[in-house]
């Protein structure tokens, strides 16, 4: 499979998803697709529905798991919530973002010097 | 479990519950809208507008549908199920290329699985016992000076030698053996031999094994249920009265119940409790196929199966009779071994036995008894390597031919895969169709192999062994049916991706600009022509081979035996001699006599000593009134003792004199018939007839010649009548068993319970058993014939097959052109002859070669053919010639029969 833009866009949402369920607990879609609205205070616009994509991808990787329940308004919804896996690799991919960012931080920095 | 492994096994189980997840997610999108709807209605949208801002939000449905149902499981399943589809539709649209194909593939891999099973088991399975490598079997040899005499068991031609080799001992000579054996672990002593058994009333003769109370120690054998035979049931002869059972007796007599402990059989009328049931697979330390049926303590022998003078053989320094085995101890070397056990046999036949000056102890040599006496493998080891030989060429040739055909099919098919691949078509996605398809065809004629392999699995058993004997059970081999498939599938992978690979690599525009059938053509020529020179040679080694072995078959059944076989019943009875002493037997076989000739429909009825054509001989002295006797053996012929009615009823015809008849009693002159061939062989130029002779030594009385009767075959069909005398049973003063011949137009399934009834009411206890019919004990004896010309004649059609499989039909374009260019139609034809006829020469040339060398192997399988038979070669060279040309032919006149912008226009 060939790797193209919205992979890597992806890899940030799954990180995103992983990071709102560990910080407030079970959720279901709606409602994460709202938090990362307010979080991110309308600077990334998104597809609503490929917050579904990477739940699945996450639930595949055993990171995430889902259970149906009923939504504080008593409607059928599924919850999905971090699991022990879901921390630790929380945890990696964490320290990895802040790695790659501190780099690509450093290297845009650099550039900009370069040019004055 | 790491997460690839995870994500693999939900992408499979993905595989499965497809619908319900998608339901689920499909709701759970539904709600999510909803909500989304609401908040914008919340923000004070319109109701429309807030749908379809939610609708916006969210992104296209439909995408997010497909690409959740690609996460869930493999994408990569539904493409290769359109593969799988499109190809079938390709294999069927084109039924010719796949019948061949496939043919070919399960053929190849059925025959082989079917003949290296065989062979696997034949010569090279062991005995199913721990360990059965370190077992060691006692022989010895001897030549023409020893003194050993008596002798009951196999012996053979020594191959590396004038003597003769064999494996049976004195019981005291054993015991010796056993007492100062150091070198070998204990020794043990088994003697097979059959008896007559009733189990739960029901009297049969089955095979038993005799064996000595260490035989289950040695061989690490323990029942299944019960106890084996211990060294205190073999400790005082004739009071060890157990039987442990084979598995198959207790599944047959006693279906598997665990009440059998205890029960009590009779074997030659002595009542044997049953101790034991043998594991699954074990069948004694003589042969590996078959098991005997009930196994006794040794000592048990005077008892349950008297033999000679003083009925006990266990004190009988004179007989030798049974096998001995043991294991191989560790450290010891078998050179080692083999020299200290000779010096022991010296020191233990001259202690039991007289040995004169001149005479000699045979000389003892150690062999691998992990196989048994290995039976099978002695005699079939010749048949046996000549299947493996054919089989092995069927395989080449049907690699040979899938070949063929997919490098043709491959070389068609360029330009569609150019189209293909200028239509968009990736590169991997041709390759993985071509792929596909080989594998599609591979798979079918694999299953095709599979069942052809099962079915030969079961129906070569039935030609090695008759219907009235113990079966012969072949494994199948899974090992071999997996070379055989590998090696055919991996041909048709390379040839069927061979010319896939080339098209893909070619450029698309290059080779649909430059019409690729021609120039591809020029470049695979050659090889595709090698390639059908080979096959037309294989074809030819196969079909003359097969018509060796035809030839010889139809001769062996045009022989004349020398009786009339048609409805004529052989079974055999066997009266134990404690129940039937001398005289006695003498008087049941009259009286059975009688009673079966009142049986209706009956109409002849004639025990004699020994069926013909069954493999079978006895011989006797045979010493002229006045003649010198010359040496010690010279003067024994072939002799059959025989019932009065004997010549009437096999339809002997008699040449002059008398046969035998109602006169000819137990008190009246002892009287015999000979043959015209001893009349020719001990009374050249004279009349036999009134001559007197003496045979067997222990009784010497004058035996007068009455008569002279027409010669038959006597063990075989290929051995030429021999010289035979016959003397009249009721003169004996024992005869023991005898095989009946019963003539009767009545049919089998009905004659048969009626004879069994008669039996039951003169004997509860005796059985009538291989009841056959005297054509089937022929066509028993011709089983290895059989067999060969069963799989010659598959051989030949395979062979014919491969040359079909060569084929023109894809040079109609080139054809096309030659016709617009102004070719005649013949020239064409002619053209397209010349080539198949070279191709053809060529292939036979070598073929014939082949076979002239090859078929030199077979010699001692054939009947009255060299193996350079002339008919044989010329017809098959001429069916292969006629074929050759006919399958380039028909195609070619074909094609040059239709119209040259037809042909241009094609595809």
């Amino acid at each position: 499979m060939n790797i193209d833009k919205s992979e890597v866009l992806q890899g940030t949402l799954d990180l995103m998803i992983l990071k709102t369920l560990h910080a407030l607990g079970p959720l279901h879609g709606f409602g994460i697709a709202r938090r990362i609205e307010q979080v991110s205070e309308d600077v990334l616009t998104l597809n609503e529905g490929t917050v579904y994509t990477s739940l699945l991808r996450l639930q595949q990787q055993g990171w995430i798991d889902s259970e149906w329940g009923t939504s504080e308004n008593n409607r059928k919804a599924r919850f999905y919530s971090i699991t022990r896996r879901g921390r630790k690799q929380l945890a990696v991919e964490t320290e990895n973002w802040e790695r790659i960012s501190g780099v690509i931080g450093r290297v845009l920095r650099l550039q900009g010097g370069k040019q004055l | 479990m790491n997460s690839w492994a995870l994500r693999l096994v939900s992408r499979v189980s993905g595989l499965f519950g497809q619908k319900k997840a998608e339901s689920e997610f499909d709701c759970e999108m539904q709600i999510h809208l909803q909500l989304l709807t609401e908040k914008f209605v919340r923000q004070g949208m319109s109701p429309e507008d807030a749908d379809s801002a939610a609708r916006r939000q969210f992104g296209n449905t439909t995408l997010l549908r497909q690409r959740q149902r690609e996460s869930r499981t493999f994408m990569i399943f539904s493409a290769v199920f359109q593969d799988v589809r499109y190809g079938f539709r390709l294999l069927r649209k084109s039924p010719g290329f796949t019948a061949i194909a496939v043919a070919s593939l399960a053929l190849a891999i059925g025959a082989n699985t079917t003949i290296f099973s065989l062979a696997e088991s034949i010569l090279y399975d062991r005995l199913h016992v721990a360990h059965a490598d370190q077992l060691r079997m006692l022989r010895w040899v001897e030549d023409k000076h020893s003194a050993v005499d008596g002798m009951w068991g196999d012996f053979d031609p020594d191959p590396n030698g004038g003597g003769m080799l064999g494996s049976v001992f004195s019981y005291p000579v054993y015991q010796q053996l056993r007492a100062r054996n150091a070198v070998l672990e204990d020794l043990l002593a088994y003697k097979e031999d059959s008896m007559n058994v009733t189990m739960r009333g029901n009297a049969q003769r089955v095979n038993v094994d005799l064996v000595s109370g260490n035989f289950y120690a040695v061989l690490g054998t323990r029942p299944q249920l019960g106890r084996a035979i211990q060294p205190t049931d073999d400790a005082t002869p004739g009071a060890g009265a157990v039987a442990v059972i084979s598995e198959g007796v207790w599944e047959r007599e006693f279906g598997r119940s665990s009440a059998v402990l205890g029960q009590t059989i009779t074997v030659n009328q002595t009542p044997l409790t049953i101790v034991g049931v043998n594991p699954r697979g074990f069948t004694g330390a003589k042969n590996t196929h078959d098991s005997p049926d009930v196994f006794v303590p040794l000592s048990m022998q005077p008892v349950v199966d008297p033999k000679g003078k003083k009925e006990s053989l266990l004190n009988d320094n004179d007989m030798w009779w049974v096998n001995v085995v043991g294991r191989a101890r560790p450290g010891v070397a078998d050179a080692q071994a083999e020299a200290a056990l000779n010096v022991e046999l010296a020191a233990a036949t001259r202690a039991t036995i007289k040995v004169k000056p001149d005479q000699t102890t045979p000389r003892l040599v150690l062999v691998d008894g992990g196989r048994g006496l290995n039976y099978a493998a002695r005699m079939f080891r010749k048949p046996v390597f000549v299947l493996m030989t054919m089989t092995g060429f069927v395989l080449l040739l049907a690699c040979a031919n899938i070949a063929n055909l997919l490098l043709a099919r491959g070389a068609a098919r360029q330009r569609e895969m150019s189209v293909r691949l200028a239509l968009g078509a990736g590169r991997g996605r041709v390759l993985r169709q071509l792929l596909t398809e080989s594998l599609l065809l591979a798979g079918i004629g694999g299953a095709g192999g599979l069942l052809l392999g099962y079915l030969g699995r079961n129906l070569i058993p039935r030609l090695m062994s008759s219907g009235w004997s113990s079966t012969f059970d072949v494994p199948m081999d899974w090992g071999v049916f997996a070379f055989a498939a590998g090696v055919t599938l991996l041909t048709g992978l390379i040839f069927g991706l061979a010319p896939a690979w080339l098209a893909a690599r070619s450029e698309v525009s290059s080779s649909l600009k430059e019409s690729a059938q021609t120039t591809t053509r020029r470049r695979k020529g050659l090889g595709g022509k090698a390639i059908v020179a080979f096959q037309i040679s294989l074809s030819t080694l196969l079909v003359v081979g097969a018509g060796l072995f035809l030839r010889t078959l139809l001769a062996l059944n045009a022989v004349d035996v020398g009786f009339l076989t048609d409805h004529l019943i052989l079974f055999e009875v066997s009266p134990p001699v404690r129940r039937y002493g001398p005289e006695k037997d003498v008087a049941l076989h009259q009286r059975l006599e009688q009673e079966f000739a009142a049986l209706p429909g009956v109409e002849g009825v004639a025990p004699s000593w020994t069926a013909y054509i069954a493999d079978n001989m006895s011989n006797g002295e045979f010493a002229p009134e006045g003649e010198k006797s010359s040496s010690d053996q010279g003067d024994a012929e072939d002799i059959n003792v025989v019932s009065n009615a004997y010549f009437k009823t096999l339809g002997i015809p008699i040449i002059a004199g008398r046969g035998f008849g109602a006169q000819d009693t137990v008190s009246s002159l002892p009287v015999a018939v000979i043959n015209q061939a001893l009349a020719k062989k001990r009374f050249p130029g004279t009349n036999p007839i009134g001559r007197r002779f003496k045979t067997d030594d222990e009784k010497p009385v004058w035996i007068e010649i009455v008569g002279v009767c027409g010669d038959n075959y006597y063990r075989n069909l290929r051995e030429e009548p021999p010289a035979q005398f016959f003397l009249p049973y009721v003169q004996q003063p024992e005869v023991g068993g005898m095989t009946y011949a019963i003539r009767s137009q009545v049919d089998v399934g009905t004659l048969v319970p009626a004879l069994r009834r008669v039996m039951q009411q003169v004997d509860r206890d005796l059985p009538i058993v291989d009841v056959r019919t005297q054509r089937e004990q022929i066509d028993e004896n011709m089983q290895t014939e059989r067999m060969f010309a069963a799989l010659a004649l598959a051989l030949a059609s395979v062979g014919i097959y491969g040359i079909m499989a060569y084929s023109v039909t894809n040079r109609r374009n080139e054809i096309g052109i030659r016709l617009a260019l102004g070719a005649q139609p013949g020239q064409v034809q002619g053209m397209i002859l010349r080539e198949s006829t070279w191709l053809a020469v060529a292939g036979i040339v070598v073929g014939v070669g082949a076979a002239l060398l090859l078929t030199r192997l077979v010699k001692s399988m054939l009947y009255r053919i060299q193996p350079d038979d002339p008919m044989t070669m010329v017809g098959g060279v001429l069916v292969l010639l006629v074929v050759a040309l006919a399958a380039g032919w028909i195609p070619a006149r074909r094609a040059a029969g239709v119209q040259p912008m037809e042909a241009l226009r094609h595809e």
